[in-house]
């Protein structure tokens, strides 16, 4: 048995953040320890065959104003390929930092990522942008679609952005095919201000997932959505990992939302503070996460 | 930043209002310095209108009238200095000089000569002279040197010992510094007449100038003539250049139109910014004119601002405009003149314009509901797009004050003033092609989608960065708007200035060929008498088919107007040209839009004849076989109108009523001002060396039509581009203005921007993205600036011509030029904004709210 670590007290984590984790959180029961897992798994997995992502040792430190915060503090992790992964943790914790440095959209101060056989933490403006290109596909919780492009258009940027004509060939027929996944067929030439917000979530998801990129990264893509709504999103992420494979990175601090994932890593003051192996399951259901989480003392 | 481009913008706009100010200023001092030169302490001048000047009868009775104290005769020609004439080798003539022959006693009675070494000639002194400080220096002359005029063919050259150095230019404006005074019999002499140019009249004490007229008209008798007070003279050359000031202030008025947009823009973006903290400010209770106080507050301190800079500039750029024009005409410019009642007017107006340009900016600021302060993401309705049609408070803003500025009795004041085109059309001119600027500005956002796909076009190869730019740009269609505003403006003012001066100029070439019966003039700057060997000796050249003399003079015409009922008969002076008829029939010259081509022509070899301009006989409301009546010496001369044509000769202000040589001595016309050559075909090449080198011996400057054309071209030209250079101001505020729109465009997608880096997209694309932005709106506001210029060009040289002479002629080059200038300016402006958008870091764009 965990003891209260002294951070989670301070944290989100310890009173559930929404409507929805409270209602889970008083409707399952509290559950047993599941003896057949270590009880406090490894923060980093050993390497093992078809590892597609690993952070080894980072660190990133801001200035903020003059003085130095850590915002991670020696981060290690892996992600297999097909993997669905979620980051827990307070508002602050570094979470988000992490996410960044894992697409390769900022550098770390020290330490390095690896994605796909390839050292992304020290690449050039240019050769970041190529990978981010080709490798990843990014979900944020405020949509940011660019309001004056059609829900197709908004879809096929990341093909418009490589130089590829997206009405032929296989970005036609890839784009179209994401559209029906998230089940967008039919309102290609709506505009964002003509979609509701879940809408509006589906089309970043399927701009993130049309490039079949190695990894999504979806920072909080339910934050700002309703509560069937989120689920309906939830539902879409956890369907590509299960059905396409698509390995997922998702960051929140919503445990509903983490539940849907493989496996929960539990970020605190600028580290991994705990594994939760959840394993691949077809109800998705929140209780098993609340109880270990409450039964982490989290 | 955005508070330093808008100050400049305004500086700019203020800048230019102040400079053409000054100009105006300082051109009216200068009016009045070289009026008061001319005149002196003369109350009144006597000029002579016909040829041959006042004679000595008319002198005798100008004397002997009750009133007058001083009477001091003089006579004005120009020559050249023999020294000059002996350079043979050289293709052209050096300037000729003015000689003033005067009367050594009565004369410094009325003008103060003012010398730098030496003395005044003396009463009887036929051979001593008195030249000018800047006629020394360019010759090299000094005091007991020896100074040879060229006289008249029987006289020959003429030496006259130099007695004293006149101070600078001396006092004759129109002789540009190359003056010698000589008495006024020895210049007689020289150039022998009998008569006198005027007679400067002093009044006795206790007579009036008005009493002393009065006299005049009742004694004077003898022969037209033409009177003049200073204050007249200095009206004549003001309106002369009131069309330079008009077109001045109109261009400076356009850079403030620009300038408006740009202030406008400015303000109405930081509303939209600040519509989160307006509405707290309103939550907390502040009221809806508390927070219009504060919009209007914000941009009363900018207009300060900016245009106390704006004035500080104007003084610089004033200094630069004048010292690159120097003259127009006969007025010489001295450095700028600036008073405080200019600066006062330039502040007030530069404040009123940012002010009026932010009433709704401010307005919509006070609409803003408290429960914007609650609301994510951008700014409500109430808060949003920029209302176009507040920009009509603007213009009659600049309306007022440009009927306050607006020079008097500017525009269409001188038929032939080939400036009028750009001074506009009366008063109505001007605020019609403002009115035009601003309906096509407001009519942009109707046509931007399309426009925009269009500007797109070039760009399409970058599909992606193509794309997201055209969206940007139609994303708040009125910033936009406004900010290719100032583009469309700029760039109309440019091209309009550029249709208006190529058309004046293909005008002025069209004219001299359709007018002068050769494709030579061999220009004197006196008349050559027909018994001067000179014409059939150049007849004589191989190679010449005709040589036809042509004389400039003025006639007193008897206009007959009704008044009361009455008729009233008034002389007017009208200028014309003693032609030979038959020279005109042999080649198409002279379009006759009333009467027979051959009966005209040929009627002019006789005496009784005149042919009559169309310019001249409308508004005097002559017709086909009038008879009109001339004042000449004390008799009158009537002649028969045998034909009006399209245009005529063009004199020193109007064209010319062309009258037929056997007529002239009547009107006292010696000889010819000038010969048109007419060569054999396929013989000019030969034979104008011959001619050229046999007419410059005897003191004929030969010119070929284009390149006398050519010589009113430069001088227009470079008044046009002095213009163009203001023009190009506005267009440099407007983009001022882009990077203002640019700036903000970039900061409102922060977060866009942010996603499309994290799409994959490379800083290069971002920064490309915003710099077609500019390629595209460059493009937009460019063609619509173009087309519109071209309307108020077409426009400007219709009222000018009065509908006659034009031909739909674009100025491609200066299009092209302003076009390219247009885009290149856009894209500038949007290199700093497309720097910042390239360099922002993905995580912080991301965060951005």
């Amino acid at each position: 048995m965990h003891t209260l670590p002294r951070w989670a007290a301070r944290g989100l984590l310890f009173v559930p953040s929404n409507d929805y984790t409270a209602r889970v959180a008083m409707q399952q029961p509290p559950i047993t320890p599941n003896t057949s897992r270590p009880t406090v798994p490894l923060p980093v997995r050993p390497a093992g065959n078809g590892l597609i992502l690993e952070a080894r040792n980072l660190t990133k430190r801001y200035r903020l104003g003059n003085r130095d915060v850590d915002a991670l503090r020696g981060v290690s992790l892996r992600v297999r390929r097909g993997e669905f992964v979620a980051l827990m943790g307070p508002s602050g914790s570094g979470k988000s930092t992490l996410l960044q440095l894992l697409g390769g959209l900022d550098r770390p101060t020290d330490g390095e990522v690896v994605l796909d056989g390839e050292v992304i933490s020290h690449l050039s403006d240019s050769q970041a942008t190529r990978l981010r290109r080709e490798k990843t596909g990014f979900v944020f919780q405020f949509f940011n679609l660019i309001p004056l492009l059609d829900v197709y258009e908004n879809v096929a940027l990341p093909f418009t952005i490589a130089g590829v004509d997206p009405r032929r060939g296989e970005a036609a027929a890839r784009i179209n095919a994401v559209l029906e996944l998230v089940d967008l067929k039919g309102r290609e030439r709506n505009r964002p201000d003509q979609l509701s917000a879940g809408e509006q979530q589906r089309v970043a998801l399927a701009r993130a997932l049309v490039g079949r990129p190695a990894i999504l990264l979806a920072d909080e893509p339910t934050g700002n959505l309703d509560y069937a709504t989120g689920g309906e999103i939830l539902d879409e992420l956890w369907r590509s990992c299960d059905e396409m494979g698509q390995t997922i990175v998702l960051v929140t601090h919503d445990a509903r939302a983490a539940a849907h994932a493989d496996r929960v890593l539990v970020v605190g003051d600028g580290r991994i503070r705990d594994e939760i192996e959840l394993g691949r399951r077809t109800n998705r259901d929140a209780g098993p996460l609340i109880a270990r989480l409450a039964q982490l003392g989290l | 930043m955005r508070t330093f481009l808008t100050t400049a913008g305004i500086a700019l706009g203020v800048a230019v209002l102040f400079a053409s100010l000054s100009a105006g200023a300082t051109v009216d001092s200068a009016v009045d310095r070289a009026a008061a030169d001319e005149i002196g302490r003369a109350d009144l001048r006597v000029s002579a209108l016909e040829e041959g000047g006042l004679t000595a009868a008319t002198l005798q009775s100008i004397s002997q009238i009750a009133g007058v104290a001083v009477a001091a005769p003089a006579l004005e020609r120009k020559t050249y200095l023999a020294a000059s004439l002996s350079q043979t080798a050289s293709a052209k003539l050096p300037p000729p000089v003015t000689v003033l022959g005067i009367d050594p006693v009565l004369e410094p009675k009325l003008h103060d000569m003012p010398l730098t070494r030496g003395h005044l000639l003396a009463d009887g002194d036929a051979h001593s002279a008195l030249i000018t400080q800047t006629l020394a220096d360019e010759e090299g002359l000094g005091l007991g040197d020896s100074v040879t005029l060229s006289g008249t063919r029987e006289v020959g050259p003429q030496a006259y010992s130099v007695v004293g150095i006149v101070v600078g230019n001396g006092t004759l404006p129109e002789a540009d510094g190359r003056l010698v005074i000589i008495t006024l019999p020895a210049a007689q002499a020289l150039f022998g007449v009998e008569g006198v140019t005027r007679v400067d009249l002093g009044a006795a004490r206790g007579t009036s100038v008005d009493e002393l007229i009065g006299q005049l008209e009742q004694g004077l008798k003898t022969q037209p003539y033409l009177l003049s007070r200073a204050s007249d003279l200095a009206d004549t050359l003001r309106s002369e250049m009131a069309d330079f000031r008009g077109a001045l202030l109109l261009v400076a008025a356009v850079v403030l139109f620009a300038g408006a947009f740009l202030i406008f823009n400015t303000l109405s973006m930081t509303v939209a910014e600040l519509t989160r903290e307006v509405g707290l400010l309103r939550a907390a209770g502040t009221t809806r004119s508390q927070v219009m106080r504060l919009i209007l507050l914000q941009a009363l301190a900018l207009g300060v601002v900016g245009s106390l800079i704006g004035v500080a500039a104007g003084i610089g750029l004033a200094s630069v405009a004048l010292f690159s024009v120097r003259s127009a005409g006969s007025i010489v410019f001295a450095g700028p003149s600036f008073s405080i009642a200019s600066v006062l007017m330039t502040l007030f107006v530069g404040i009123m314009l940012t002010l009026a340009a932010a009433l709704e900016p401010a307005w919509r600021a006070g609409r803003i509901p408290p429960v914007e302060a609650l609301r994510r993401g951008p700014p409500g309705a109430a808060a949003g797009a920029a209302r176009l049609r507040w920009l009509v408070v603007v213009f009659a803003v600049l309306a007022v004050g440009a009927l306050v500025f607006w020079p008097n009795g500017s525009g269409g004041s001188s038929g032939g003033s080939l400036l009028s085109s750009v001074g506009g059309s009366g008063t109505w001119g001007p605020p019609f092609v403002f009115g035009l600027l601003l309906l096509t500005v407001l009519l942009v956002p109707r046509l931007l989608g399309p426009l925009v796909g269009v500007g797109g076009i070039p760009f399409r190869i970058f599909r992606n960065e193509e794309r997201l730019a055209r969206s940007a740009l139609t994303r708040d269609k009125s910033r936009t708007t406004l900010t290719a505003g100032a583009l469309v403006v700029g760039v109309a003012m440019i091209v309009a200035l550029g249709t208006a001066a190529q058309d004046v100029r293909k005008i002025g070439a069209n004219w001299l060929t359709e007018t002068v019966p050769g494709s030579e003039l061999l220009t004197s700057i006196r008349p050559v008498l027909a018994s001067d060997p000179i014409q059939a000796e150049l007849a004589a050249k191989p190679g010449v088919k005709s040589v036809s003399p042509i004389g400039l003079f003025g006639v007193g015409y008897l206009m007959t107007t009704q008044v009361d009922g009455r008729p009233s008969t008034s002389i007017v002076r009208q200028e014309a040209a003693a032609i030979v008829g038959a020279d005109y029939l042999a080649d198409g010259r002279l379009t006759f839009v009333e009467g027979d081509r051959t009966t005209a022509l040929t009627a002019l070899g006789s005496t009784g004849s005149v042919i009559v301009p169309e310019s001249v006989a409308g508004p005097a409301s002559i017709h086909l076989n009038d008879t009109l009546e001339f004042a000449t010496g004390s008799t009158v001369t009537k002649l028969r109108c045998v034909g009006i044509v399209q245009r005529s000769i063009p004199a020193q202000s109007q064209e010319a009523m062309l009258i037929g040589w056997a007529d002239a001595p009547t009107f006292g016309v010696t000889g010819a001002d000038f010969f048109a050559i007419r060569y054999q075909p396929d013989m000019e090449a030969t034979a104008r060396p011959a001619v050229d080198a046999d007419a410059i011996s005897y003191a004929l400057e030969p010119n070929q039509l284009d390149r006398v054309s050519g010589t009113v071209g430069d001088a227009l030209d470079r008044i046009f581009r002095l213009l163009d250079a203001l023009a190009l101001i506005a267009v440099l505020v407007a983009g001022l203005g882009m990077v203002n729109t640019f700036s903000m465009s970039v900061l409102e997608r922060v977060r866009e921007i942010g996603v499309l880096r994290a799409t994959g997209m490379t800083s290069g694309q971002v920064w490309g993205m915003v710099v077609i932005e500019a390629g595209i709106l460059g493009i937009v506001g460019s063609s619509i600036g173009a087309v519109v210029g071209m309307v108020v060009g077409i426009l400007l040289v219709g009222w000018s011509s009065g509908g006659f002479g034009f031909a739909f002629d674009p100025p491609w080059l200066s299009i092209a030029l302003a076009f390219a200038f247009g885009i290149l300016i856009s894209v500038t402006a949007s290199i700093y904004p497309a720097g910042l958008a390239s360099r922002y870091s993905i995580v912080r764009a991301l965060q951005h709210e």
